[in-house]
């Protein structure tokens, strides 16, 4: 085979199972690469193709796969009714998800109040105050925050923080509180991690023209630096919001899954995405097809998320 | 329901299956070298446990052990497609009039917990319905002190929760605002580290660290259990349509032996039957 095509060229380095390749003639009109390289080239080219591709697909297959699954709940006992009813009992017909959804947003809320602004200060100390040596130190034991697998942080919260909490405020420790805390402290390495790069975007032009004006480094973060880079902190804490709603092995842990809203912040709860993981082992019929609903509105949720991050850059880009 | 109806149609595929290929032998008249057993899920844990150990004992013989459901297990026995049909319930007053023979294998014991620091030592049965379905949410109410009870349940697919709803809540609802653990080791974990939690666990999973309630003034021992005055217990019993048939009488004598009493039995939380020798 390889006699009857044409050599590459001499001199290039070409590794032996590439020459082989039979495509056509379109590299010959190149006289600058050898055919080899061009193959090479394309090769690679299409295989990032096929990565983004995989990507894609992956997720209209997931979309497809649960829309499929889970749509017919929703002719089973109506949108309305499965969005809208606040009984979630399945074992005895009753479908209703609102209690799951309010719960749900209950608990990213107050994760993003008391993890947003931990997070964004973070992002401030890395790029404005700390020091290079400090800053070495610093990022790296946030980042390793985000590498703490999520049943880790469940565990912590079960076994440490959960009992710490009972005690101080009484009942289970079960509860918003307790998630809240835990959740708080998973989206800061996104949060941090996003609004840093959004400080040091900021040219340094505005910040020497700010402490020209007489400035302190108080003033120039909290006037110039954070209104010029908010575009990428509210990105960020959108993806900490998804990072939040989605999480599910923390929460199913220190949550106490009682299908009710809450009677206060130390009362057990269930989510949207805890029930799927507390009811999946053991659901069957429109139980299933319920979860699988559920997933349905997850990802429409996080779709909305997304959706919003576009808006804001979008936005962004329009003003700046 | 779909999926125990699922799982007996897999099972009648499985023996049709085995009757193809592996029960010839049947049908020409020599020993029966394959035993059926299904029913109650709760009981698979044991079934299965000494089914494989009967195996390995003899290699010649094999037990197909099936979780579908106790009423299941007892119709498949009776209409003949099991040798024997384990159920955590009993009979059934239509039920009894089939021809089914009882032996029991094993106690499925509830035990109702607290943390040691509890004052409360004893409580009555209906107590405990109220305590669970949320009538009673107060300590105060049941003599202790003044401090909400913190009510810890399982998850549904848990065949504690079952049996604990049958026998005590007896049709009655738990309380929807009580946290759902969705395992004996988490209750038996938050129970030891809150005050005033209150759960409910197999007695072969109680230790040191709770502190297990008497109930309607019975303490939970093996003893109260196997003479039948500790009221949250349940028996677990293999069903035999007639005298058990030999292949079926050994493997129930192998369940009966020391081997599985005391270790897989005690080992799933439950209780034996049998006193050990030791």
């Amino acid at each position: 085979m390889t006699d009857s095509l044409p050599a590459p060229s001499v001199g290039e380095p070409v590794e032996p199972g590439r020459q082989e390749t039979p495509t056509g003639s379109a590299g010959e009109g190149l006289s600058t690469i050898s055919r080899a390289t061009y193959v090479r080239e394309a090769v690679l080219r299409n295989l990032f193709l096929v990565c983004a591709c995989v990507a894609v697909a992956g997720v209209a297959l997931i979309f497809l796969f649960v829309g499929w699954r889970g749509y017919p709940i929703f002719a089973k006992v109506g949108i309305g009714a499965f969005l809208g009813g606040g009984v979630w009992h399945p074992t005895q017909g009753d479908f209703g998800i609102l209690t799951l959804i309010v719960n749900s947003l209950l608990a990213t809320v107050g994760a993003l109040v008391l993890g947003a602004p931990l997070a964004v200060g973070t992002a401030v100390f890395l790029s404005e105050v700390a020091g290079p040596r400090v800053r070495e130190l610093v990022r790296p034991a946030v980042e390793l925050l985000a590498g703490i697998p999520s049943v880790v942080y469940g565990f912590f919260g079960l076994v440490l923080l959960r009992p710490i909490v009972a005690k101080v405020f009484g009942g289970l420790g079960f509860g918003l509180f307790t998630v809240w805390v835990i959740l708080a402290v998973m989206i800061v390495p996104t949060i941090a991690a996003i609004s840093e790069d959004a400080l040091r975007s900021v040219p340094d032009g505005i910040r020497e023209a700010s402490y020209a004006m007489g400035a302190t480094k108080w003033q120039t973060i909290w006037r110039v630096l954070l209104p010029a880079a908010k575009i990428g902190i509210i990105d960020a804490i959108i993806l900490g919001m998804g990072r939040a709603i989605g999480e599910t092995m923390a929460v199913v842990m220190v949550a106490g899954n009682a299908p009710v809203i809450p009677n206060g912040i130390f009362a057990p709860f269930l989510t949207l995405t805890t029930v799927i993981v507390m009811d999946m082992p053991y659901a069957a019929g429109d139980h299933r097809t319920a979860l699988f609903g559920v997933a349905i509105v997850l990802f429409i949720i996080s779709m909305i998320f997304v959706a919003s991050i576009r808006l804001v850059s979008r936005l962004g880009r329009e003003v700046g | 329901m779909t999926h125990r109806r699922l799982a007996a149609v897999l099972l009648v595929a499985v023996l049709a299956i085995s009757h193809l290929t592996g029960c010839v032998g049947k049908a020409t008249g020599a020993a029966q070298t394959e035993l059926t057993v299904t029913g109650s899920t709760t009981i698979l844990p044991i079934a299965e446990v000494a089914a494989d150990m009967f195996h390995a004992q003899h290699p010649d013989l094999r037990v197909l052990v099936a979780g579908v459901g106790s009423s299941a297990g007892i119709e498949s026995v009776v209409n003949g497609t099991s040798d024997i049909g384990t159920s955590s319930r009993d009979l059934k007053p239509e039920e009894k009039s089939l021809g089914l023979v009882d032996t029991p294998i094993a106690f499925d014991a509830i035990a109702v917990i607290v943390n040691p620091s509890n004052p409360v030592k004893s409580l009555t049965t209906s107590q405990v319905a109220q305590i669970f379905e949320g009538t009673i949410s107060n300590w105060k109410g049941v003599g202790g002190p003044d401090l909400p009870i913190g009510l810890v349940n399982r998850d549904e697919a848990s065949g504690t929760r079952e049996a604990f709803s049958k026998i005590v809540l007896n049709g009655g609802a738990f309380d929807p605002k009580a946290a759902v653990l969705p395992g004996t080791g988490q209750v038996r974990s938050v129970v030891a580290v809150s005050p005033t939690a209150v759960g409910y666990i197999s007695l072969g999973f109680v230790d040191a660290s709770v502190k297990a309630l008497t109930i309607d003034g019975v303490a939970p021992t093996e003893k109260s259990v196997a003479d039948g005055s500790y009221p949250i217990s349940r028996v677990l019993h293999f069903f035999t349509k007639g005298q058990p048939n030999p292949l079926s009488k050994r493997y129930i004598d192998f369940v009966l032996s020391d081997a599985i009493q005391q270790d897989v039995v005690r080992a799933a939380g439950f209780t034996p039957i049998k006193k050990g020798a030791k």
